[in-house]
C-alpha cells in the first residue's frame, strides 16, 4: 500500500499529459473531422479527392509510424518541434481521418428523401446540412465516436516513443527500476476508470439522444 | 394562365428514357390525377415539374413564368437560381414516404421553413401551424415526434407542412402508396379538403377510386407517354386506349 501511495504522485502527473494530450486530440480533430467528413462528400471533385487521399494515408500507416514521422522525420528538414506538439499534431492528424470517416458515413446515411424534403422547402443547402443532416448524424455517429474515443484514450500510450512521460511510460520506468508488477497494474486501473467514464458518459448521450427514433 | 404548363418534356435517366414528350396544362383549382403503372414516368414528371429533376428538353412555366425552356442548342436551359427559387416556392410537394423531420417535433416540422426561409416570426408561424392542424385533424399531436405517429398521420403532418409555406399549387407523389391501407382513407380525406377549398392540385396515384371522384382531368401515362387524358368519366369510365383498359382492369380486379 505505502509502494502504491508513493508511486501515484508520479503517476497522476504522468496521467495529466495522457489527458491533455487526449482532450487537445478530441477538441481540435472533431471539429475538424466533422469538416472533412463533409468535404468528402462534397460535389467539388478535387476536395473530395483530396479529402479521399488524406484519409487513405492516415488510416493506411501505423499512427507509431506518424509520430515517428512527424517528430524525427520533420526535424531532418529542419522543423523541430516540441515533442508533445509533435504528438498531439500527429493524433489530431490521424484521428481526423478516422473522425471524418465516421461523419462521412454518417452524412451518407440520411435519406435522400431528407434532402428533397428540405429543397422543396426552399433550405439552403447550408440550412439543409447543419439544420436536417448534421443533427441527424450526430445520433447515428454516437456509438463509432464513442468507439474512437475509448482508442484515443489507450492510443495515447504510444507517445512514449517521443519519450513523453506519459502514464504508461511512467509505469513502465518503475517496473524497471523497482523490479516489479504494480505500477504496470496501477496504470491499467487508470486506464479503465478513463475507459468507464467515458463509456458512462457515451451511455448518457445516447439516452438524451433517444427522443426520437 | 396557366397554374402550370409543361410542354414536349423530354428525360433521360442515363440511356434510359424515362419521359418521352409529355406535356401537361394546369388551370388555377384544377385537380389533376396522374395514373399509370410504375415505371410509366408518372412520378419523374411530377418531379420535373418543381425541379427534384432536370430536365433534358422541354418548356416548364410556373404561373405563367418561365422555368425552363430549350436553348437554342433544343437542349432545356433553366432560369436563373433565383427565378427557380421564386418559382418552386409556390408549389408544395408530398412525398410517398412522408420525409418529415424526425428529430423535429411536429409543431418544429410546421414551422422551420416558414421561419428559415420566409422570415415569419417563429410566434406568428406557430399560430399558422396549429390553424393547418387542426385542419388536418392532427391539433393535439403539435408536440409528438413523427415517430410517435402513423403513416397516415406522418403523411398528414407532411401536407400540413407543404401547406405552411402558402403554396399556389400542391404536388402529391403517390401520397398513399406507403401507407397501410386502412390509413389511406383519412389522407385522402385530407385531399378532398384542399380540393374543395379550391386548392390546385397534381396528384400522382394509384388509387382510381380518389381520381375518379375527385380529379377534374385524368391523365393516364405509360412508357414515358401520356396515353389517354381528359375527364375522370372518359378516361376511367369510359376508358379508349387498350392499355387503359389493361391498365385499370388490373388495378381495379386487385380491389
Amino acid at each position: 500500500m505505502d509502494y502504491i501511495m508513493m508511486l501515484l504522485p508520479p503517476m497522476i502527473k504522468g496521467w495529466t499529459v495522457t489527458l491533455q494530450l487526449f482532450f487537445l486530440t478530441l477538441c481540435v480533430a472533431l471539429p475538424i473531422g466533422i469538416a472533412m467528413g463533409i468535404a468528402r462528400v462534397s460535389r467539388l471533385k478535387p476536395l473530395k479527392w483530396f479529402m479521399e487521399f488524406y484519409v487513405w494515408i492516415f488510416r493506411g500507416t501505423p499512427l507509431l509510424l506518424q509520430l515517428l514521422f512527424v517528430y524525427f522525420g520533420l526535424m531532418t528538414v529542419g522543423l523541430r518541434m516540441e515533442r508533445f506538439n509533435a504528438a498531439a499534431l500527429a493524433f489530431v492528424l490521424n484521428y481526423s481521418a478516422y473522425l471524418a470517416e465516421i461523419f462521412r458515413s454518417g452524412i451518407q446515411s440520411i435519406e435522400k428523401g431528407q434532402y428533397e424534403a428540405a429543397d422543396v422547402l426552399g433550405l439552403t443547402r447550408f440550412q439543409t446540412m447543419t439544420k436536417i443532416v448534421l443533427p441527424q448524424v450526430f445520433k447515428r455517429v454516437l456509438p463509432p465516436i464513442g468507439n474512437e474515443v475509448i482508442n484515443l484514450v489507450k492510443d495515447s500510450a504510444l507517445i512514449y516513443v517521443l519519450a513523453i512521460s506519459e502514464l504508461l511510460r511512467v509505469a513502465k520506468n518503475a517496473v524497471m527500476r523497482d523490479e516489479t508488477f504494480i505500477p504496470f497494474i496501477v496504470a491499467a486501473v487508470f486506464y479503465l476508470f478513463m475507459t468507464a467514464v467515458f463509456q458512462q458518459f457515451f451511455k448518457w448521450l445516447e439516452t438524451k439522444y433517444n427522443y426520437y427514433h | 394562365m396557366y397554374m402550370v404548363q409543361a410542354l414536349d418534356i423530354y428525360k433521360k435517366f442515363d440511356e434510359l428514357e424515362v419521359l418521352k414528350g409529355v406535356s401537361l396544362q394546369v388551370e388555377k383549382g384544377q385537380v389533376i390525377a396522374i395514373i399509370g403503372p410504375s415505371g410509366s414516368g408518372k412520378s419523374t414528371f411530377l418531379r420535373c415539374l418543381n425541379r427534384l429533376e432536370t430536365i433534358d428538353s422541354g418548356t416548364i412555366e410556373i404561373e405563367g413564368e418561365i422555368m425552363v425552356q430549350n436553348g437554342p442548342g433544343g437542349k432545356a436551359v433553366y432560369r436563373s437560381e433565383d427565378t427557380i427559387f421564386r418559382l418552386r416556392q409556390k408549389m408544395g410537394m408530398v412525398f410517398q414516404n412522408f420525409n418529415l423531420f424526425p428529430h423535429k417535433s411536429v409543431l418544429d416540422n410546421l414551422i422551420l421553413a416558414p421561419v428559415m426561409v420566409n422570415k415569419v416570426e417563429p410566434a406568428r408561424a406557430k399560430e399558422t401551424a396549429r390553424v393547418l392542424l387542426e385542419k388536418v385533424g392532427l391539433s393535439e399531436k403539435a408536440n409528438n415526434f413523427p415517430f410517435e405517429l402513423s403513416g397516415g398521420q406522418q403523411q398528414r403532418v407532411a401536407i400540413a407542412r407543404a401547406l405552411a409555406m402558402n403554396p399556389d399549387i400542391m404536388c402529391f407523389d403517390e401520397p398513399t402508396s406507403a401507407l397501410d391501407p386502412e390509413l389511406t382513407g383519412e389522407v385522402l380525406q385530407v385531399m378532398k379538403g384542399l380540393a374543395v377549398e379550391n386548392m390546385t392540385m397534381i396528384v400522382v396515384t394509384h388509387e382510381i377510386g380518389f381520381a375518379r371522384e375527385v380529379a377534374d382531368q385524368v391523365i393516364f401515362m405509360d412508357d414515358g407517354i401520356i396515353i389517354e387524358q381528359g375527364s375522370a368519366e372518359d378516361v376511367i369510365v369510359n376508358p379508349q386506349h387498350e392499355r387503359t383498359i389493361a391498365f385499370l382492369s388490373k388495378v381495379l380486379m386487385a380491389r
